[in-house]
């Protein structure tokens, strides 16, 4: 085990590191200056992880955020979140997730199997009523089906499409990137709600402020927001990170 | 009992799909200074790699044969052993730059650093190299503010403070004007006279004749021919082969069809040409 | 210095302070703003104690700006939210089902306090502190060497890549890429620009990495610095009394509120 830590952090590794964060903010940027509505700034973890395990992968994206916290210290509390990104990469790039490719009907399933459940979660939060002693109780599901049926076969149609059409071939890397997400957002919910009142300053506030406006708790609306935004998010990381691993010469990878 | 000893190595990338070294076997004596001359793809990066240990300890890949060092085999040893005897300069200045230091100073300090030379000393072995290539009044300069020639020098730079017994250097001149690479080679051939073995690829074969002791020319992985720079550089193998030759030796070559060279030895540089039409 | 820092070089007192003696008086000075009672304490000790020292390290002007910068977003986030979503209240106005509470501004007002707090303190260390001095204090405090060489670097080649992000835009623009319009051709405009700066700079790994390898880098020795960093026996006190008034701000924090 601490052999193979050991052997993850060649100089090759603490090379590629710093390399990888200045993509993360060269890349951030870019995004910002295309107006594209993600944000797309752990690439570069992303990348670490699948090049050289999880390990690294879980340091460059905790060094990233620290550092990035010297210029706007709200990046540092979340340090171990890019870090469970980074983490997450190495373990998909270990399964082979950046290597190869999937069937594209597998691709299909993932999507709609993502989407739907996202719709199912957002809708159960929204039908969610809380009474006055504060208990909050959620509708079951079979009502929700009933009374949501064509929201439900709707969501399954998108799902699919997105996986036909922007996963492709990727789609393995895809549901990686969709899992990612989900526990970045499980756990960075805490400290969004906690340490910053739910508030980042970024646009997705406004989604924050609308779910709490329906009736949700901070952590509640803030996990809500964290379930719409990140796991897509992750997903495009993942599949761009597949994309680059499979132009890389048979240099980099045959290792 | 020669420094350097290569026996019979050959030499395959993980990813490549043939033998990119093939039979290389060479001695070099201590002081030697060797030039090797290849075309592109012959694996001259690729035996600097083997002198400095990265093949294949960093590349990995099938070696077989030796590499031997003041008595000690490459294989027999770590990298990081490896490299506190043999240091290598090579091509792209920019990837040489540590990342890690604010000032030329500082990074020629670096290596210093981490073979841990107490501070004293280190000033003084870092100003000594600093000016006997000639850098001193860049001391203060980011690396990364410097012209490609300039980052060269401090790269070669930062290696020879570190006084390895061998020095490998990878074309280490391509970015230099003519005065830069006139000073590279003088201070190459001064290191050489106080007892440092050095190998340098090159493609500048005038400078090459001027103050290498020996050539090699590579091709195809193979040594195609070695010995003095006059006899390889006017030979007629390298012609065949498609290297590149000084223009002296073409024109004399030329000269020599009309009857009007009549020296049996052909020049390489500029001085050796003008001597052999004066008589 | 080109690098990607904060650090403004200066002459000045504040800058010529031993790094460990910054981080803990900054850690200090978060400590007493989180620990003590009173709605206002954040407030009041960016303005009575992190201005002045600001003033001394010849930052106040360059502070400001970047405090302001950085927190501007979140505070009208915080402001809007916490004041049009707060339950019961004193309205400040109200136009159908909008009516922002008084008492939700005031709370965003209380926990901006907190932030600026920690921001400023932070900032002015960074901005006095150059990053190298500072990895070789941490080095010297025991983070491993790889660590404090992987951050180093990092500020050093941020700006390259975002210069080559861009000269890659421009390239590709003059090339026909669209890179402007609707959504779609935005997107469509991402991949051709950063394969080729991701490709490119991993094939500069390799030779990096051989480069440091070169010297040393991994020779396993006991490192040695260049760069000397001034000490003083007072300052070596005060570290520890500044040590113990964290300690002690801590508990007091924690007492206080139980
Ligand atoms: N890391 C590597 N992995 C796989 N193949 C490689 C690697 N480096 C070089 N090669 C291949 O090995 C052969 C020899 O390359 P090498 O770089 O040693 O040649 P060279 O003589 O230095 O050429 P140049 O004049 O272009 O520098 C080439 O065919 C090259 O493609
Ligand atoms: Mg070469």
């Amino acid at each position: 085990m601490f052999e193979n830590i050991k052997k993850e952090f060649s100089t090759r590794t603490l090379v590629l590191i710093p390399i990888a964060i200045a993509i993360n903010i060269a890349i951030g940027e870019l995004v910002v200056r295309l107006k594209l509505p993600v944000y797309l700034d752990s690439i570069g973890t992303v990348l670490v992880g699948a090049i050289a395990g999880p390990w690294a992968g879980a340091l460059t994206g905790g060094l990233a955020n620290l550092i990035w916290g010297l210029f706007n210290p709200f990046a540092a509390p979340f340090f171990y979140v890019a870090a469970a990104i980074g983490l997450m990469a190495g373990l998909a790039g270990k399964r082979g997730a950046f290597q190869n490719e999937t069937p594209r009907w597998v691709s299909v399933v993932v999507g709609a199997v993502f989407v739907f459940s996202l719709t199912l979660f957002i809708l159960a939060f929204i039908n969610a009523s809380t009474d006055e002693t504060g208990y909050t109780s959620y509708p079951s599901m079979g009502q929700l089906f009933s009374q949501y049926i064509v929201a439900f076969i709707a969501a399954i149609l998108i799902g699919a499409a997105i996986g036909y059409f922007l996963l492709q071939k990727g789609g393995y890397a895809g549901m990686w990137g969709l899992i990612t997400g989900v526990i970045a957002a499980i756990i960075s919910a805490p400290t969004a709600a906690y340490v910053f009142g739910g508030v980042t300053g970024a646009g997705t506030d406004l989604l924050v402020a609308a779910f709490r406006a329906s009736g949700g708790g901070i952590l509640a609306s803030v996990l809500a927001q964290g379930s719409v935004s990140d796991p897509f998010d992750k997903m495009l990381s993942f599949m761009v990170v597949w994309l680059i691993v499979r132009s890389l010469p048979a240099r980099f990878t045959s290792r | 009992m020669a420094f350097v000893i290569l026996k019979d190595l050959a030499y395959q990338y993980p990813s490549s799909t043939g033998l990119v070294l093939e039979n290389i076997s060479l001695q070099i004596q201590e002081g030697e200074f060797v030039s090797i001359i290849g075309p592109n793809g012959a694996g001259k990066s690729t035996l600097c790699y083997a002198l400095a240990g990265f093949v294949p300890h960093f590349f990995k890949g099938e070696i077989s044969g030796e590499v031997e060092v003041d008595g000690r085999k490459s294989s027999e040893s770590t990298l990081d052993e490896w490299a506190l005897n043999v240091g290598l300069a090579f091509q792209n200045p920019f990837n040489q730059i540590s990342g890690a230091k604010y000032t030329v100073f500082e990074e020629i300090a670096f290596g210093l650093e981490n073979i841990g030379v107490p501070r004293d000393e280190m000033k003084k072995r870092v100003e000594d190299a600093m000016s006997l290539t000639g850098i001193s009044d860049l001391a203060d300069r980011s690396p990364y503010s410097l012209s490609g020639g300039q980052q060269q020098r401090v790269a070669l730079t930062s290696i020879l403070v570190m006084r390895p017994r061998l020095l490998v250097l990878d074309e280490p001149t391509s970015q230099m004007d003519p005065v830069g690479t006139r000073e590279v080679f003088g201070v190459v051939r001064k290191m050489a006279e106080e007892g440092m073995t050095v190998v340098m690829v090159e493609h500048k074969v005038e400078w090459i004749a001027n103050f290498a002791d020996r050539v090699i020319a590579l091709k195809d992985g193979q040594i195609l021919i070695e010995g003095k720079p006059n006899e390889v550089l006017t030979s007629d193998l390298l012609i065949e082969n498609g290297f590149g030759i000084s223009r002296y030796t073409s024109a004399a070559r030329e000269a020599r069809k009309r009857g009007l060279w009549k020296k049996e030895k052909l020049p390489v540089t500029l001085d050796e040409a003008v001597e052999g039409f004066k008589s | 210095m080109n690098a990607f820092s904060m650090y403004a070089a200066r002459e000045s007192g504040l800058h010529s302070l031993h790094p460990l003696t910054k981080i803990l008086m900054t850690l200090l000075l978060v400590a007493a703003g989180l620990a003590l009672p009173g709605n206002w304490t954040g407030y009041f000790i960016v303005v009575f104690i992190i201005f002045p020292l600001a003033f001394w390290g010849r930052v106040f002007l360059n502070l400001l700006s970047t405090t302001w910068k950085v927190s501007l977003p979140f505070a009208i986030s915080v402001i809007l939210i916490q004041s049009f979503f707060w339950g019961e209240g004193t309205p400040i106005f109200e136009i159908g089902v909008l009516s922002p509470k008084w008492e939700g501004a005031m709370f965003a007002a209380v926990s901006m306090g907190k932030i600026i707090l920690v921001m400023s303190g932070f900032l002015l260390f960074s901005m006095t502190t150059r990053p190298d001095t500072l990895m070789i204090t941490l080095k010297q405090a025991g983070v491993p060497s790889s660590i404090a060489y992987i951050i180093v670097t990092t500020l050093q080649i941020v700006p390259s890549f975002q210069r080559k992000a861009l000269t890659i835009l421009d390239a590709q623009r003059s090339r026909g890429l669209e890179t402007e319009g609707n959504l779609y051709v935005r997107a469509r405009a991402f991949i051709p620009i950063i394969l080729p700066l991701v490709l490119g700079s991993l094939m500069e790994v390799e030779e990096r990495a051989i480069a440091i390898e070169s010297r040393g880098f991994n020779s396993g020795k006991k490192e040695t610095s260049l760069i000397e960093i001034p000490d003083t026996p007072l300052q070596k006190v005060i570290r520890r009394v500044i040590l113990f008034g964290i300690f002690a701000f801590i508990v007091f924090g924690v007492l206080w509120r139980l």
